[in-house]
């Protein structure tokens, strides 16, 4: 076994519904990596795992919301459609896409009310319910409010998302 | 002579249709690939064309110049979550974003039960050269239907120069065009020949200029 089985490892197993992959301090911890380059020894070590494993038609990738480095399929390769799971649920889609939008504005977190106001929807209820059921939000009950967990984050190009929506806006 | 390259009407009706596409909202600058365009300029550029193509490519940099704007006014608005929420407030239509959310989806990997030994096998198969042994074959003698045209001497020079010494010993002395008066193929002259100079560097027989002939 060496390095790239050790990250193949680690990037693929899922902690929990929320969770895939590592951060950077749990690789460089399971690799023993202490010394004061670690962070070069890092980048280095992710570049090289990328194009190592490009060839295979999968990507390393991270998740801005919990830090964590994982691996995907190549977009271009794997059949989106089949692993997308909203396809017959665009109100779903458009709920989920609301949350998004407006827990990045307000740090995380956006109120039941909000949405239902931005969807005009009269059983929002069922959609919120589905989407805490598919692992993307939590729902906190006493305050009224909605959380997104990290698991978007693994399942959206957040990035490109803005910048498809910006260039849609300009 | 060689044939020069001209591109420029290609290229520049290419310019102008992307002006149109571009006015008439079709396509953005962002989503367009300029590299072809100056490849397309680079490799047809030459000393006959210099003064169509330096137009060309004033052309093609405002193109260039233009898309750079695109970009810093899409770097700016990235930030800007104000027209984002505006937009959802502007109640598109479910499928509209849906559909921008199919476009950034991605398939997740994870495995709690990989195979190392599958994954390396993999990566050698897909990321290493292909170095399998190379065999080598025999060849196989072909067979001649003619003769070889050098074909090896059956018998050393030496050995064929002192023959053709006892041949013409006897006719000696005589003159020197005497000696080839009975040879009609000329590679046949042409090989006494070199046997008579060889005698004569030899010592073996002599030549007298003036009478031109040969003489022991």
């Amino acid at each position: 076994m060496n390095e790239i089985s050790i990250l193949m490892h680690i990037l693929s197993r899922k902690e929990d519904l929320y969770r895939i992959g590592a951060t950077k301090d749990e690789i460089l911890a399971t690799l023993n990596i202490k010394n004061k380059n670690k962070s070069i020894y890092f980048q280095n070590l992710i570049i090289n795992l990328a194009n190592y494993v490009e060839p295979l038609g999968i990507q390393i990738r991270f998740n801005p919301l919990d830090s964590h480095w994982f691996i995907s399929f190549d977009p271009e390769l794997s059949d989106i459609i089949s692993a997308y799971p909203f396809k017959s649920q665009p109100s779903l889609a458009a709920t989920l896409f609301c949350i998004l939008i407006y827990c990045i504005k307000n740090s995380g977190y956006v109120s039941v009310q909000d949405i239902k106001n931005i969807r005009k929807k009269e059983n929002i209820y069922d959609d919120l319910r589905e989407l805490r059921k598919k692992g993307y939000i939590i729902i906190h009950k006493d305050v009224n409010q909605i959380q997104l967990t990290p698991l978007i984050g693994y399942h959206l190009d957040i990035n490109k998302l803005f910048t498809k929506l910006a260039l849609k806006l300009k | 002579m060689q044939d020069y390259k001209d591109l420029s009407s290609y290229i520049n009706s290419k310019i102008e249709d992307i002006k149109k596409e571009i006015l008439s909202n079709k396509i953005s600058l962002l989503d367009l690939e300029l590299n072809p365009i100056f490849q397309d300029l680079k490799n047809s550029i030459n000393i006959y064309n210099i003064n169509k193509y330096s137009e060309l490519y004033k052309e093609t940099f405002k193109l260039l110049n233009q898309k750079f704007e695109e970009l810093k006014r899409i770097l700016l608005s990235i930030d800007n979550q104000k027209n984002f929420i505006k937009y959802l407030k502007s109640n598109p239509v479910d499928s509209e974003l849906a559909q921008l959310l199919t476009e950034c989806w991605i398939d997740v990997f994870y495995s709690d039960c990989m195979s190392y030994n599958f994954l390396e096998y993999s990566r050698d198969r897909f990321c290493k050269k292909n170095i399998a042994s190379t065999e080598l074959e025999h060849l196989e003698k072909s067979i001649l239907t003619k003769e070889f045209l050098l074909e090896f001497p059956k018998r050393k020079f030496t050995e064929k120069l002192m023959i053709y010494f006892e041949l013409i010993k006897n006719k000696l002395p005589c003159k020197f065009n005497d000696i080839f008066e009975d040879e009609n193929d000329q590679i046949k002259i042409y090989e006494h020949f070199v046997y008579i100079l060889h005698l004569l560097q030899l010592g073996k027989i002599k030549y007298h200029k003036e009478t031109e002939s040969l003489y022991l």
